[in-house]
């Protein structure tokens, strides 16, 4: 035992330092956002709010429609959540279950688009999604980013997994494909479903380009759009403000990772590759 | 309506490899048929068609008399047991007994009944509420098993049903298979590559190997009779020895050691013209002797291996290994040994076509 | 007929797949495949986003690129920051992972999802944060630093000290996921070969440098690629929000150099010409990962 320790405990050290690092930026924020401007600006390092306020919180809800943005943040990612996980989980089932023409093809050319960056499909979409009177609207930020291969592949993993033997006595029993979904594919790869929803939640609740591209209105905005106004190339005055539209932005992300920490760990670790 | 099972030229291709070669045979209404052979000779292929799980490449596949290439696997009327059981993880054992019922809208109480029932008969008593995860390997299989009968379907297929399972329980599910068929006298087949199972459960046996149908008879018929030199030497342990030799002026010759062909065995292989011959005898109908024998071959002892209740002798004539079975070990290794055997217990097959030269007459009659 | 039967079975069963893939296919032919394309034929037009007619200029839009010296200086950019990304997202993580894999014994879920942790943070939320973080003046780390008399630089107005920043930024989120995947392939590898080789006295750096590296290849092939293609397209969101692709385009990779060209200049042309430059480099990289991952993979069967 007292060979091993000798081993493990700079390592351990290494590891809780980096952990700290990783993690000061965020207890930086929280704290600061908490402290009067005036004395988080004369004495940055020391972050807890030893005289704490909600100040900084009064002046960002004082400055914007904040409940109208964090439901336009929500609203957004709650749908494409909704209408990514639906489509992704059809289409891996398609992919793991049925046999049909093409499929390694089609499965591939899916597989591809992850390696198409966003400034491939930004000027077209921006040109269509004007053209139908949909720019300045949420649903015009929602629709480019309803095409994403990552569920596909992540619930494809999953799916694979489940021996081909259990929807073959499903077919025996002369179950529909509705059935088959519903009542044995469905509670299977719970988990990995569970897991793809919080991520595409959060990565949509953090998307910034097409917003970005998207909007022009206050009242349209995202959190993060709302975040950036508060931002200068100096810096800007309103440094604890600042933090505190970041810790509004963060906290649901934050939130939902630590509930579901678990899965979302485990559906990244067992889908790897291929 | 009879419920038999009828294949008609049917093959099987998975791109270039042919997996299954032009079978022609039929499963009778009501039997245990027995789908032999080694792994990777189709059988399993040959059971999913049945199932409806693979299409056919070429033929036609009738069930119950009606030509069912097209029908889907779920109304062709079959319960199949799978070799990993196929329970569904999420469900208790249950709720994997009666789902398929429930979703085919069996009416309720009928559903309680045949559920009860097979749970009684497969002693699954205390364990409904349980899920799979919980139970031991033989309880899984008995769970799968009453999923299968609660549909009391026409045709029943099982996929290597007790692969999964220890020697001890093999022996007594096997018991069990056999009283679920005589209670419900469904068509049966079962696919394994064990033919003690396959001798044991079976009714018939089909024989398969390469895609090909080797043999399709009596559990006694392909022991005693076997149609091919693959069929004398996969079924039976230690193997068939079969070995090449001459038979000239009723003389059977092996090497330079020669022994007269039985009077039996001379008139029914008179009418063959072809001489060179492979002779064939199991290792259990072997005698040896220390002594000298009339029309004993004569060999040198190898080496003796421990089956237990008896010893397999190794034994050498001429380069060739012989296998012996005997009840004791008083075999001591480079020893003289003769052996003999009863000419009913002999073999002979066609050096070219590997098929059986046939037996003769009143040895058939015996052995009815 | 009979054959047809069949065939009209099997189609049908075909027709129920595509039936199920139909979202998906018109999701992605609609804002994934037509706009690549579209694209593509913008990159042979001059045109401003507004005019009404789009002048047809062959391939001038990837000469003008192509002889741009900014392109130039937009390439050596990306080539820089793919080199930084790796380093902190590839190379790092993976020694992470063996440590924690095979070193370590205790906590290792906390550290797991302690890392894992920065990867669900907006990047916006990053910038603003190490915005404040390495403020060269009144920053905590510039104080920090200055207790030890080391000035900070300027980091966001200078040339490659700027890259460094904003990679830094981008890590701090990529580095969790890289470090979890890269985490399971390593602890995917048989217990067994490692066990003989610490039972064979191997040193550690020996172990993963000649077991756990070629047997997690193809996992760390994939993590590569993945660290530069998605990489790249992060960092954009730093770029955007800090320096706007400055000083002087001493920031700004393709991807940003895209939408500047794109949606602030309104050279949609020469936007999608460089665009397309950068799939074409995004290709040969998935042509590589198909490469070597699936031979990965079949070498792990």
């Amino acid at each position: 035992m007292q060979t091993k320790w000798r081993y493990t405990i700079p390592w351990h050290i290494v590891f809780l330092l980096f952990i700290t690092t990783l993690l000061f930026p965020i207890l930086f924020a929280i704290g600061s956002s908490f402290r009067p401007l005036e004395e988080a600006y004369n004495d940055v390092l020391n972050f807890i709010p030893w005289n704490p306020t909600l100040e900084n919180y009064r002046i960002f809800f004082g400055s914007m429609d904040v409940i109208q943005i964090t439901f336009n943040t929500f609203l957004i990612a709650s749908c494409v959540t909704l209408f990514k996980v639906c489509t992704s989980f059809l289409a891996a089932y398609a992919f793991v279950f049925l046999k049909f023409k093409g499929k390694d093809v089609l499965y591939f050319l899916f597989i591809a688009t992850i390696f198409i960056p966003f400034s491939v499909t930004m000027i077209p979409n921006y040109l269509v999604i004007s053209d139908i009177g949909l720019s300045d609207h949420l649903v015009g930020v929602m629709l480019p980013q309803l095409a994403d291969a990552i569920g596909i592949f992540l619930l494809h993993q999953s799916m694979r997994t489940i021996p081909m033997s259990l929807i073959e006595v499903a077919r025996l029993d002369n179950l529909s494909h509705r059935r088959i979904m519903k009542d044995i594919v469905l509670p299977l790869v719970k988990p990995a479903v569970t897991s793809t929803s919080i991520w595409f939640f959060i990565l949509s609740w953090n998307e910034y380009v097409w917003p970005v591209l998207m909007l022009k209105s206050v009242e349209q905005y995202t959190l993060p759009l709302a975040l950036q106004m508060y931002m200068s190339s100096e810096g800007g005055t309103h440094f604890t403000v600042a933090m505190a539209v970041a810790v509004v932005t963060m906290i649901i992300p934050l939130l939902l990772y630590l509930t579901f920490q678990k899965y979302i760990i485990g559906t990244f670790t067992s889908s790897g590759i291929k | 309506m009879n419920k038999e099972i009828r294949f008609d030229e049917v093959s099987k291709s998975y791109g270039e490899t042919e997996v299954v070669k032009s079978l022609n045979f039929t499963i009778r209404e009501g039997e245990r048929l027995i789908l032999l052979g080694p792994s990777g000779c189709g059988k399993s292929t040959t059971l999913r068609m049945i199932a409806g799980l693979e299409p056919l490449t070429t033929g036609d596949l009738y069930m119950g008399g009606e030509r069912v290439n097209d029908v889907p696997s779920g109304q062709r009327d079959i319960a199949m047991v799978f070799q990993n059981y196929a329970l569904y993880p999420h469900m208790t054992v249950w709720q994997n007994i009666t789902y398929g019922l429930r979703v085919q809208r069996v009416p309720k109480d009928e559903v309680k009944k045949r559920a009860n029932e097979a749970v009684r008969m497969l002693k699954l008593e205390g364990y409904e509420d349980r899920l799979p995860k919980d139970l031991s390997g033989g309880q899984r299989q008995r769970v799968a098993l009453a999923r299968a009968i609660v549909r009391q379907s026409q045709y029943f297929l099982l996929d290597e049903p007790l692969s999964n399972l220890d020697a001890k329980l093999r022996a007594t599910a096997r018991k069990e298979l056999v009283n679920i068929h005589e209670a419900y006298r469904q068509t049966f087949v079962y696919v394994t590559h064990d033919q003690v199972e396959a001798m044991t459960v079976g009714e018939r046996i089909a024989l398969m190997y390469e895609g090909e149908l080797q043999m399709l008879d009596t559990p006694e018929r392909v022991y005693h009779q076997p149609r091919n030199i693959f069929t004398a030497t996969f079924i039976g342990s230690p193997p068939m020895n079969v070995i090449d030799v001459s038979i000239i002026d009723d003389v059977i010759q092996v090497e330079k050691q020669r022994i007269p062909l039985p009077l039996a065995w001379r008139r029914h292989l008179a009418g063959i013209s072809q001489k060179r011959l492979t002779f064939g005898v199991r290792p259990e109908h072997l005698s040896i002797d220390k002594e000298q024998k009339e029309h004993a071959l004569c060999g040198t002892v190898k080496y003796v291996e421990n089956h237990g209740d008896t010893y397999a002798v190794y034994i050498d004539i001429a380069g060739v290994e012989w296998i012996a079975l005997h009840e004791y070990r008083n075999w001591t290794q480079g020893e003289t040994v003769y052996l003999t055997t009863e000419s009913k217990r002999m073999h002979f097959f066609d050096r070219e076509t590997t098929l059986s030269l046939g037996y003769p007459i009143h040895f058939l009659e015996e052995e009815q | 007929m009979h054959v047809s039967k069949w065939e009209g079975r099997r189609s049908y069963e075909q027709w129920k797949a595509y039936g199920l893939l139909f979202p998906s296919l018109i999701i992605f032919a609609l804002f994934m495949i037509w706009p690549f394309f579209y694209t593509i034929y913008l990159s042979f037009f001059d045109w401003n986003m507004v005019a009404p007619t789009k002048t047809f200029v062959g391939f001038q839009n990837y000469v003008d690129v192509l002889t741009d010296p900014i392109t130039y200086k937009v390439l050596r950019n990306t080539l820089f920051y793919i080199v930084l990304l790796l380093a902190m997202n590839l190379v790092v993580p993976y020694i992470f992972a063996f440590v924690l894999d095979l070193v370590l014994h205790r906590w290792k879920g906390f550290y797991k999802g302690a890392i894992f942790l920065p990867s669900v943070i907006s990047l916006v939320v990053g910038s603003i944060l190490f915005m404040w973080l390495l403020n060269p003046v009144s920053g905590p780390v510039a104080i920090v630093l200055g207790a030890f008399g080391i000035t900070m630089p300027v980091w966001s107005k200078l040339d490659g000290w700027v890259i460094v920043g904003l990679s830094l930024i981008t890590s701090w989120k990529v580095f969790g996921y890289n470090f979890i995947v890269l985490y399971a392939a390593v602890n995917g590898i048989s217990r067994e070969v490692i066990e003989a080789a610490k039972l064979d006295g191997v040193p550690l750096w020996r172990i993963f440098v000649q077991i756990v590296l070629p047997l997690s290849g193809a996992t760390g092939i994939y993590v590569l690629i993945i660290t530069i293609v998605q990489g790249l397209q992060y960092v954009f969101t730093p770029i955007k929000v800090l320096t706007q692709g400055g000083p002087y385009y001493g920031s700004a990779n393709l991807i940003y150099q895209a939408y500047h060209e794109a949606f602030v200049l309104y050279r949609t042309g020469h936007s999608a010409a460089l665009s397309i430059l950068t799939m074409f480099i995004f290709f040969i990289l998935l042509w590589l990962e198909f490469k070597f991952v699936e031979r990965g993979i079949h070498y792990a069967n």
